[in-house]
This record gives structure tokens, sequence and C-alpha cells, in this order.
């Protein structure tokens, strides 16, 4: 069973609580405000705490005390429940300032004693009334002391929230004053009354606990500053308790905890339909079909499963996958071996969690067992090397546990290490190279940016202060999510609100260093010259294309503007084009080939594809459709000055004429004189003007053809060797 | 959670991986010390580089080449002297039993009878292999062909041969395929400057030139320098690390360690074997019609409240900035606490192709972060509709083997911390500590167990499993071979080592009654309640007078038993439910 607490918010809406310097909130706007954000806290943290909320200084009454004139004015507004949204809407359209005043004690005994009835018989591990008054109604001491004792036996902890700071020396429990101007009240000094009843509320307070008492008194605006921020998601450790072995007969009892973890939002969005938002009005069905032209579908029933083994698909049913899955012991924590720290590598750590690793609270032989090996550990400077499987069904880990000694505690940290199949080797190009070797003159610019943003410095006392600890800050993802709900849920029918600007502010680097790395900064600048270099997309719109034309020297463009503007416009019509597809292989080549979002060869090879595609055909028009793409990709190479995929492309098809029986398309070829690509047209074609003619010409003898002849090859090498 | 891991990589297609290996006498020559010859140390790494594919990236295609053979095989059978054992497709069961058919002594007969030693002609193989990728229909994003020979003049002076190789290679390097040459051991030495230097894809920059020195004498380094290359480096994202105003540097994001997992299950068709597809559909509940998205909401329900956005504010609410890197400030390493760890690390790299420049400030702050031990703080979104999160770039420097291998590449590593919700309040048992003779006797246990640890030395025995019932499954083998659970401990072995440290030790800190093995009955559960028997004539006051809530869960399981009443849940409720059931009627 999980422990909660019950909590009595005990608010002051008496007339005092309205009054204010001008400009200044009153109290009870501030005090309100408090209540609001504690609630909301409470509601989005989900805890299993209940919560009452008593009211004084009401017009009326109502409490089970009231008798004879007594605890007038003190209104019991809601009983101890769970807190949730219709509790934030009463207190936003319900509570006023109210025109009488009430004892705070009075509203305190009520409030004492609708915890001890409301929690009679059920479990809480935590008691705790929490007061918002300004103290500004005498209150009657005279049974104070009576009332301290019940406080102490009841087991309640008391805390308060006033207008002021408690004292001039300790800000209550907040981290600092931010510049005394935040305290409305503090510098204009106290009425009689309220000092009276600070020293009352002191008093009670350090009689429940004399050396933090005084921390539990809190000034309104500290109390905002705080609650701004949800509340962190804190989840219950849970104990995993095992036994650490080394071998078969030496084994420590141990009680595992996740100490570090990558904590998600517990909750996922559900799907309503958007007219009734209701949840029911919509259902999600999947349903399977073969992946053949008419999608027949298959029933539930006949759908077995299978795992992919390379290009084979192995059916494997869930029963065999059970039966021959890999088995092992279970729970278990055993040590493999020991090693150096430094062969652990940090970069290499896996998974999403940290344990560590006590020996049971109540066991000391465990615990002095469990510290040798922990000191040996550390002394030595070694981890173990462990097998840790959480339980039968979770499959086994391997992983490292470190020594961990500090000032309180000792205990061993788990984190798992990977296996082989988790790593990828890359190599990369060494930095090293001279191109990239930063002179001393840059290095010493990065040396002075370090410098003016190094975040953690030591203070006058010598001692170290890291300005920024990250592991403080919540998960602004956690933070603004709630924002965001809780903005909706209040304000429905109004667009979200921005972010919050300190949280804006706890993500960004501090005040501090973004001043001083200023000029440093702009050394860098200086120092290091940076392009960016323009990359052609993978995916644009013809727009884009058109944009990017218009950006290229105009003596390349002069030529092709035409075609260009003609399959750019289809383009418009087609949508992008990112294949060579087979209604027209020419044009998608064109854009390919322009849109350079695939490497030249690539597109020539889709390009052949194609070809041969068309060629299989045996059909003057799909040889005509073939005949079109080869001057396309003859027109192409050229303007790219690439001949030679052309040109060996072209070579193998010739040769292949023979065999594949077609010399009809051929002869279309040699009609429309599409040739090789010589070297008078690009430079680094390898054939020459007149080889380029006769390529036309079939050979007569054509067995030799058939043939990929190394002396072919070998031949035009030679010529061109000897031209 | 496979946070960087989601598909969406910038370059789509398959990688391919094509095998060209020389099956020319030399390759066959036994070491005499028992070594396996060249040929037979190939076939180990093109089988394990089949399995890691069908284990980790099937869709890959593979092929297997030989060339200098006596017989040929090839598509259109067009070139002599060259056998194509595998053309490029997914490797599968069957492909990894015919390689394993040419593995050992039995391996080379086979090998010798099938395909023989014959002529070598490079430019043919290498042709071959040209025409194998053209064949190909499908889109090749990454395409790599590998050279093992012993032979560092394959044409013997014949310059004819020489030439046509050459420029074959370099067609086949201007189509975008990358070669590689894994030179294996040869008397006298391989020298590669000889011919290969020529045919091999220039490395990626000149000083890179340890990579192709030494040929492979070991299998292990054979298999590690295939292993480098065979995979494609793939970049999780580029983005710019953003050190202030307008200084963008482009860097890559590079997973180098990420949790591999069983494949998923694919849905099979009963009568026939084939995968179906499966379609989803919303549709409204009262009148049957399907729900378009934007007829949808998005709901959570908190304080008994149900609140409703649209999608798309679903989405705006996660978005906080634009996918980047921001340089926050800079901490001294020992700042960088061990358990602040949330994830699995990535790899930084500069992309000089994105913003020009990028090496050099890259390296400059990598340089001095490692000399002046300092780690840098950067607030990191990773992409687009994710939230933010602080990494620390700890700077690594490279590190190579002599002249071997790159071992570490040089870069940041990108540690991810921890926000305060990720971080559990502990109460930490107080416990007394060890005395310094304890601590001594269990150094000597450690110092007796110590290993030299190595990240790749295990690995995942419940996936080795699966793998190996596939694979029985596939090639019809009887029971599916035995895999070794390598994170086992091995007792026997530590038991032998320690021998009677582990009695001393047991003496020194445990008393004589002691047994871990079980719970100690002196502590544990003192006030274990004795049971409570509640009369018949209480428990039918209590139906009676509806006041079963007060008796406690225990009890009323015990009630249960005793009047026979069969209970399905262990609610309160349901116990009451039940015991009103059975006690009223």
């Amino acid at each position: 069973m999980t422990a909660k607490s019950a909590l009595v918010l005990c608010m002051d809406v008496g007339f005092s609580m309205s009054n204010s310097a001008p400009g200044e909130e009153p109290p009870f706007e501030l005090a309100k405000k408090v209540i609001q954000k504690f609630v909301q806290r409470q509601v989005f943290a989900e805890t299993k705490d209940e919560m009452a909320l008593v009211l004084f200084g009401t017009d009326s009454t109502k409490n089970p005390l009231e008798q004879d004139g007594q605890y007038q004015n003190i209104t019991v507004h809601r009983n101890l429940m769970i807190p949730d949204f219709e509790l934030l809407e009463e207190i936003a359209n319900q509570i006023h300032p109210e025109s009488q005043q009430a004892d705070w004690l009075d509203a305190l005994v009520v409030c004492m004693d609708l915890l001890k009835k409301q929690t009679e018989g059920k479990k809480y591990d935590r008691l705790v009334i929490v007061l918002l008054t300004d103290l500004c109604t005498q209150a009657s001491p005279d049974e104070l002391d009576i009332i301290i004792d019940n406080l102490k036996t009841a087991g309640i902890t008391l805390q308060f929230f006033l207008p002021f700071p408690a004292g001039d020396d300790e800000e209550g429990g907040g981290d600092g004053d931010r510049g005394g101007s935040g305290h409305p009240g503090a510098g204009k000094g106290l009425s009689r009354e309220q000092e009276q009843g600070l020293d009352m509320v002191k008093h009670v307070m350090l009689s429940l606990d004399e050396e933090d008492g005084l921390d539990e008194i809190y000034s309104f605006r500290n109390a905002l500053e705080q609650l701004c921020m949800f509340k962190r998601i804190e989840r219950r450790p849970t104990a995993w308790p095992c036994q650490l072995t080394i071998g078969s007969s030496l084994s420590i009892r141990i009680v595992g905890y996740k100490a570090v973890m990558d904590e998600r939002l517990k909750k996922t969005w559900i799907t309503v339909d958007a007219q009734t938002n209701k949840r029911d009005d919509v259902k999600r069905e999947t349903v399977y079909c073969l992946d053949d032209d008419n999608e027949t579908e298959v029933q539930k029933e006949d759908i077995i499963q299978g795992f992919r083994y390379g290009s084979d698909i192995v059916p494997f049913s869930k029963v065999d996958q059970d039966q021959m899955k890999y088995k092992h012991d279970g729970k278990c924590f055993a040590v493999l071996g020991f090693t150096k720290q430094s062969n652990i590598h940090r970069h290499q750590f896996i998974g999403n969690q940290v344990i560590k690793v006590f020996a049971p609270k109540d066991d000391e032989h465990a615990g002095v067992a469990l510290s040798a090996l922990i000191r040996a550990l550390d002394e030595l400077n070694m981890v173990a090397i462990v097998r840790y499987a959480y339980d039968r069904r979770c499959n086994p880990q391997v992983g490292a546990a470190f020594p961990c000694i500090k000032q309180h505690y000792e205990c061993l940290m788990y984190i798992q290490l990977p296996f082989m199949e988790d790593l990828s080797h890359f190599t990369f190009p060494s930095l090293e190279n001279k191109k990239f070797v930063p002179t001393e003159a840059q290095l010493s610019a990065v040396d002075s940016l370090i410098d003016s943003m190094m975040l953690v410095e030591k203070d006058e006392s010598g001692e170290q202060k890291d300005m920024l600890k990250v592991h403080h800050i919540p998960n602004p993802a956690f933070q603004r999510h709630f924002q965001c709900l809780h903005h909706r849920a209040v304000n429905p029918g109004t667009p979200l609100p921005p972010m919050e600007p300190w949280l804006k502010a706890a993500l960004e680097r501090p005040e501090v260093i973004s001043e001083r790395c200023q000029a440093p900064l702009e050394e860098v600048k200086r120092k290091f010259p940076l392009t960016a270099v323009e990359k052609k997309k993978q995916l644009k719109t013809s727009a884009q294309i058109f944009g990017k034309d218009t950006g290229e020297p105009d003596a390349k463009k002069a030529k092709g503007d035409e075609e260009e503007e003609d399959y750019n416009l289809a383009d418009i019509a087609e949508g992008s084009v990112t294949s060579v597809g087979s209604v027209d292989p020419a044009r998608d080549f064109r854009t390919l080939v322009k849109l350079k979002s695939l490497p030249f060869g690539e597109v020539c090879q889709q390009l052949t594809h194609r070809i041969e595609q068309l060629l299989s055909n045996k059909n003057t028009h799909y040889y005509m459709k073939s005949i079109t793409c080869i001057q396309a990709f003859r027109e192409q190479s050229v303007k790219l000055g690439k001949a030679d995929l052309y040109n060996s492309y072209l070579q193998s098809l010739k040769r292949s004429i023979p065999n594949r029986g077609l010399e009809v398309f051929w002869d279309l070829l040699v009609q429309d004189a599409v040739t090789l690509i010589s070297k008078d047209e690009v430079e680094g074609s390898t054939v020459s003007k007149n080889e380029a003619n006769q390529f036309l010409i079939t050979d007569e003898k054509k067995e030799e053809v058939a043939a990929p002849t190394t002396e072919d090859t070998g031949d035009v090498d030679d010529l061109l060797d000897m031209m | 959670m496979p946070f960087l891991l989601s598909g969406e990589y910038k370059v789509t297609g398959r990688d391919s991986l094509v095998f060209l290996v020389d099956a020319s006498k030399e390759m066959f020559i036994k070491e005499e010390d028992g070594k396996p010859s060249n040929f037979d140390m190939t076939m180990q790494v093109v089988r394990s580089v089949y399995t890691s594919k069908i284990t980790s990236s099937y869709r890959d295609l593979v092929a297997l080449v030989f060339y200098g053979t006596e017989q040929s095989k090839n598509p259109r059978n067009s070139f002599k002297h060259v056998y194509v054992y595998h053309d490029l497709d997914e490797p599968g069961a069957k492909r990894v039993q015919e390689v394993d058919e040419l593995r050992g002594s039995k391996g080379a007969q086979l090998a010798a009878k099938t395909m023989g030693s014959g002529e070598t002609s490079l430019g043919d193989a290498l042709w071959c292999c040209a025409n194998l990728y053209s064949d190909i229909k499908l889109r090749l994003s990454h395409k790599r062909l590998m050279i093992f020979t012993c032979r560092d003049d394959p044409h013997e002076g014949d310059s004819v041969k020489d030439r046509q190789g050459r420029t074959k290679a370099s067609d086949l390097r201007d189509t975008g395929v990358i070669i590689n040459l894994m030179h294996l051991m040869k008397p006298g030495g391989f020298d590669v400057s000889l011919y290969f230097r020529d045919i091999i894809t220039p490395p990626e920059d000149e000083s890179d030139l340890g990579l192709q020195l030494e040929p492979c004498a070991k299998l292990e380094d054979l298999q590690n320098r295939v292993r480098a290359k065979e995979k494609k480096k793939r970049v999780l994202n580029r983005l710019n690390l953003c050190l202030g105003e307008g200084i963008n540097v482009a860097v890559g994001v590079y997973s180098t360690a990420v949790p591999a997992r069983k494949p998923p299950p694919i849905k099979l068709y009963r009568e026939t074997n084939e995968p179906v597809r499966s379609k989803t559909r919303v549709f409204h509940t009262q009148t049957g019609s399907l729900l378009l998205p934007s007829e949808l909401k998005k709901a959570q329900v908190y304080g008994k409240k149900q609140i409703v956005m649209e999608t798309d504010e679903v989405d705006s609410i996660k978005k906080f900035e634009d996918p980047g890197m921001f340089l926050i400030g800079f901490k001294p390493m020992e700042k960088l606490k061990l358990h602040h760890h949330v994830r699995p690390a990535v790899f930084l790299y500069p992309e000089e192709d994105d913003v020009k420049g990028s090496s050099c400030l890259f390296s400059a702050l990598l340089k001095r972060c490692s000399e002046r031990n300092m780690f840098a703080l950067c607030r990191f979104t990773a992409r687009r509709n994710y939230s933010p999160r602080f990494v620390a770039l700890v700077p690594q420097e490279e590190e190579s083997d002599e002249g071997k291998g790159q071992i570490t590449p040089a870069g940041f590593n990108v540690i991810y911390l921890p926000f305060a919700d990720d971080i559990r309040t502990l109460d930490a048992p107080q416990l007394p500590c060890a005395s310094q003779e304890q601590v001594d006797k269990m150094k000597q246990i450690v110092t007796k167990l110590r290993f030299k640890y190595r990240s790749d030395a295990f690995e995942n025995p419940a996936i080795q499993q699966h793998f190996r019932n596939l694979e029985a499954l596939a090639l019809d083998m009887v029971a599916p071979e035995d895999i070794e659970d390598l994170i086992m401990p091995k007792v026997d072995q530590i038991d032998t080592r320690l021998g009677p440290l582990v009695q001393e030790f047991k003496d020194l800190v445990y008393p004589a009654n002691y047994n871990p093995e079980t719970k100690p009955a002196t502590t544990g559960n003192p006030e274990k309640k004795p049971k409570v028997e509640l009369p018949e004539d209480e428990l039918r006051a209590h139906v009676q007078n509806s006041t079963l809530g007060k008796l406690t869960v225990p009890v009323l399981k015990d009630a249960c038993k005793k009047f026979g009443v069969r209970t399905t849940g262990t609610k309160k409720q349901e116990l009451i439910d039940a015991l009103i059931a059975q006690l009223s009627s």
C-alpha cells in the first residue's frame, strides 16, 4: 500500500487580507494564488494525497465545532479528499474576500479536529496543516500550549504562509531573497497584532521542531516563485532484493534501487471524437490483408507469426518461440570478474538507468561484506563486471558495478554495458589533417572563449561554485506539458499560452556567462571563417528549382533555357521526381540530373534500366522511346562533361545487339546518328571523333562481338596511348 | 528508448557489398603452423558478414564473386575466369550454408572442383561486378566492393590486363562504388603500390594511409578491418553546434552503441506463409463512418477532468526550438558524474561539407577541451518536436594501433545529462563499514579474478539464441546450434581460482550461523502476525451490518477459504462481494 498524506489548507479570507498599499497586490490575492498553484501541482502529480480546505474570516460559519458562539466565522469549505479540478474551480470562483475576522488559532483547532476525525481508521504517513494568514487578528494565547501538545501527539506538521518574511536573517525555506522589494510589508513594519501573532507563530513552530521549525514559515512571494514549477515527477523507489554472488559459495545479500532513470510522463494521449470529445465514440480497428491487387482481407485467426532470417521469412509460432527462446534462472547479480575502471568507457554505457546497490537495512553482516567489496574495488580502482537479470521474464544484461563511497553511505552503482551486437565501429578521417589543424592564434582564441565560459569557479572562500547544475532543473518538457494542460483545463477555448519566462531562462546560458563571453566569441568569429555550403535539398518544389536556376551563371543557362522551362512545368503537373519512372524516363532523367539529388552515376543506372526494360519489348514504339532516353543520356552527359558512363553503356549495348536480336533498333539508332561522345565534345572522353563516327557501323564479325573481348578496349587504350 | 534511432536517414535505399575474392592457387596455400589459408580465412569473414547482415541489416545486398578461377559463371557468361558464387541479393540461410561449404580443407576441395584456379583478369572481374550492380532494380544508397587477395601483381606484368583493370576500376568508382582492398599475407610482403593503389578508392584523407599498408595476417584483424568498412557510417542527423550568434559549426551525430533488439515478428497468412499488411482504420462507434484525422482530438484526464487538445497543439507543446546544439559553457571533467546516465551516448564529428571551416573550429575546441580536461555543456534538441536536453560534450582523441587501424576516432562523445525529475531520492541504509582486514581479504579475491574487459567480448545470449532458432528452422536443422552464454559466470573456474579465500573472507565477515542465501530468521519480519481466526457468527454479523469492509484482506481471504468461497480476484471488494454472495444466500 502506498503511503499518502492528508493536508488541510487553511486560508484567512477576513477583511484585513484585502488591505494593501497602492500598487501592491493584496495578501488575499497572493494567498489565493499560492493555494491555486499548490492544488494544481497536486492534481497533476496525481498523488493519493488528500486535501481539505478551511476558510476563516468568513461571513457565515460552518464547522463541526461551532457552539455557543465559539469558533465563529470559520467555514469548512471542503472535506478531506483527493484534489481535483472541481476544487480548483471552486477556489477560482467561490473564494472571495469577506468582511469578518476570525482567530487563526481557532481556525487551527478546527483544522486539527477535521484531520483527527477524517483520518480515523485510515493510514496516512503525514498530516499537515497549512495556514495562510496576515496575522492581523488578535489571537488568544491562552490555550497555545494545549494546542502545541495536541499537534505533537497527533503528529501534525504545520506550515505558515505569511505576507511578509518571518525573520530578518532567515528567509523561510526559500532560496534566498532576490531583492527586498519583492516583499510588500517587509519594509512597512508590522502592526502590533501582527508582531504578537508572529511571535506566537515562531513559538509554535519552534516548539514543534527546535532546529528547523522556522524553515516552515514562508512568505507568499517566495512560495509563489517556488510553486510556479510543477512538481517534479517523483517515483517511490522499489526495492529489488537479490544476492550478489562471486563463484558458487560467496554470496552477499543486496537490495537494488533505481537511482537515476530517464523519466517519462505516465500518461499518454487518448484519441477522442472532435465533436463529442468522447473517447468511446472512436473505435480503432486493425485489419490484415494480402499484398495483392485486391487487398484480400485475411481473418485474424488465419494469421501466424514469422521472423525474417535474411531474405527468408521463417514461420515461427509464439508457442515455439517461447519454448525455444533463451531461458535463464531468473533474478541474478553474479560477478563475472573484475577489471580496471579505465577499461570501461563512459560513452559505451547503455540502457537508461543507474541502479544503486545496498545491503538490506536490517542485515549488518551483509552490510560489512558489501562494504568490504566496495572499499576493495575503490582502493584498487576497479569495477565488478556482472551478469544482471531483473527477473525470469527479463533478458540478462552485462554491466559494471562501480564502487561509490559517500560521506553517509556506501553502495555499488550498476550501469549496463553493451553487448557485441550493440556496437558499431566507425572509422572517421583523422582531424590531424593539415587542412584542419588550427593555428596557435586560433587555439588561443578558443582558450579565451573557454575561460570566459567556465561554469565552475572558485568563490572568495576558495570553494568551487557550479553556476548551472542541470540536474537541478526540472525537465522542461514536463513543465510545458502541465502548463498547457492546466491552461486548457482552466481556460477552455483559448489558445495555448507562451512558454513561461522562468522556464525559458532556465535553459539559457547564465547571464554572467552571456555577458562575459561576448568579446571572446567575436574573436572566435574573426579567427575562424565559417561559410555555409549551399546544399541542394532532396525534395524540392518546382518553385525552388526556378529559384536556383536564376542563381546560375548566365552562360550556362542560355542554352538549355527552353527545355528546362518545359520539364519544370511538367514537374508542377506531375509532382516531384524521385526516380526514373517508366512513363517518361527521359524527362525524369533530365529532372533528376538537374536536381542533383542523386549521384549522376545512379541516375544513369536507373535510366539504363528503363532502357533495357523498354528494349525487351521488341516493338517499334518502345524502340523509339529507348532512343529518346539514349538521346537524353547523351545530351546530359555532354552537358556535364562526363562521357564515360554513356560511352561504356553504348558500347556494351552495341555488343549485345546480335545476341538480343535488336538489329532493327540499332538501325533506328544509326538513322538518328546517336553515336559515342567524342573527345571533341567532352574533354575527358577516350573516344576520338573518328571512332565515334565509325561506331555506328555494325561489326561484320558478329561472333567476335558477342564476347566482351579484352582486345577491344585494349585497342582503344593503345590507340590513345599512341596519340 | 529508441530516441535517435527512428529511421529518417538522409540517404534512403539499400546498402550493397560485393566480396571479390581471389581464387588463385596462392590463396589456398596452407601455412605450416596449421593456420588457415588465406582463402579459408576470407570465407570465415564472409560468413560472419553474412550472418551479421542477417541479424542487423537483412535488407542490405551482398554478393560473392571469385576471380582467377578456371570455371566461369556469370549472368550472361560473358566473362571468363569470373565465378559469381552469389549475385547481389539479401543474404539468407541458404547462402550461409553455401559459404560454409567453402570453409576448411573440404571447402578448398570443393572450390577446386567447382571453380578451380586459372587465369586472372581483374578488369573482367570488376566489369562483371559492375554488371551485378546495374542488374539491380532497387535503389542502392551505398555501394562497396572489397577485394580479397594475396597477390600484389595479379596480371604478372601483363600491361594490357593491368590497364584494363585500372579502367574498369575507375568506371566502377565513377558510378559511386567504393573499392577497398583487403590484402592478405604473402611471402615477401604485399606491395600495394605495385598495382592496387590505382584500383582502390583513395582514402578519405591522405593521412589515412595506415589502413592499407599492412596486410592482414590474423583472422581477427581481417574481421575487424572488414567490419570497420562493411557498415556505412550512418549519420543520425546533421545539425549546427552554435557557439554564439552566427558561429555555427556543422556536425554530424552518430550512434556508436545502441542496444540491438530482436527484430519484430512479421504477420503471415497461415495458408501461404506470405506476409500480410495491416491497415488501421478509425471509425465512429455509433455511425460507423470512418473518421478523418481532422475529426479527432487528443485528451488526457487529470483531477477527474478530461482536458482536450487539437492534434497539432499536442505537437506544438513538444516543440521548443529547431534542432541544434547550443553551447552553454564549460566545466572541468570531474564535474561529470558517473551516475548521471540516462541514455546511451552519441558521437559528434564535424561536417565540413555543410559548413566550410567546421572541422578547424571543431578540432580547436576538441584539442583545447582535451588538453585542459574540460567538457562543454550544451543544450541539445535532436529533432523537431523534441524537447531539449542538456548534454556534456566529452573530448575523445584519436587512437590507432601501430599502423593497423583506428581504435577510436577523434570527436566529442555526447553524454546525456539527467534533469531533476530523473534523479530519485533514496534512503540509504545506515550500516557498519568493513574493517581494513576485511577489505584486504576482499582485495585478494578481486585481484584473483582480474581480467581485461573488452566491450565487444560479450554476445547477447537472448538474441543469439533467437537467430540460432531461426537458422535451425530456416535450414531444416534438427536442433538449433548451441550458443555459449558468455555472460554466465564461469563458476568452476572462479571457485578454483579463489580456493580457500572465499571461506577466509566469510569467516571474517559472517558469523557462524549466518546464511546469506536465506532470509535472516532473526531479523526479518519478527512480527509476522498470528493468524486471525474469525468466528463464523462474527463474520455473519459483519455481512449483516455490511461492515465487512472493516476487515483486512488476509482475514477476508482466510474467511473465503474457510467457507469454501471461490474468488477470482484478490481485490478487497471482490472478496467482500464473494463472501456476501455466499453467506447471505
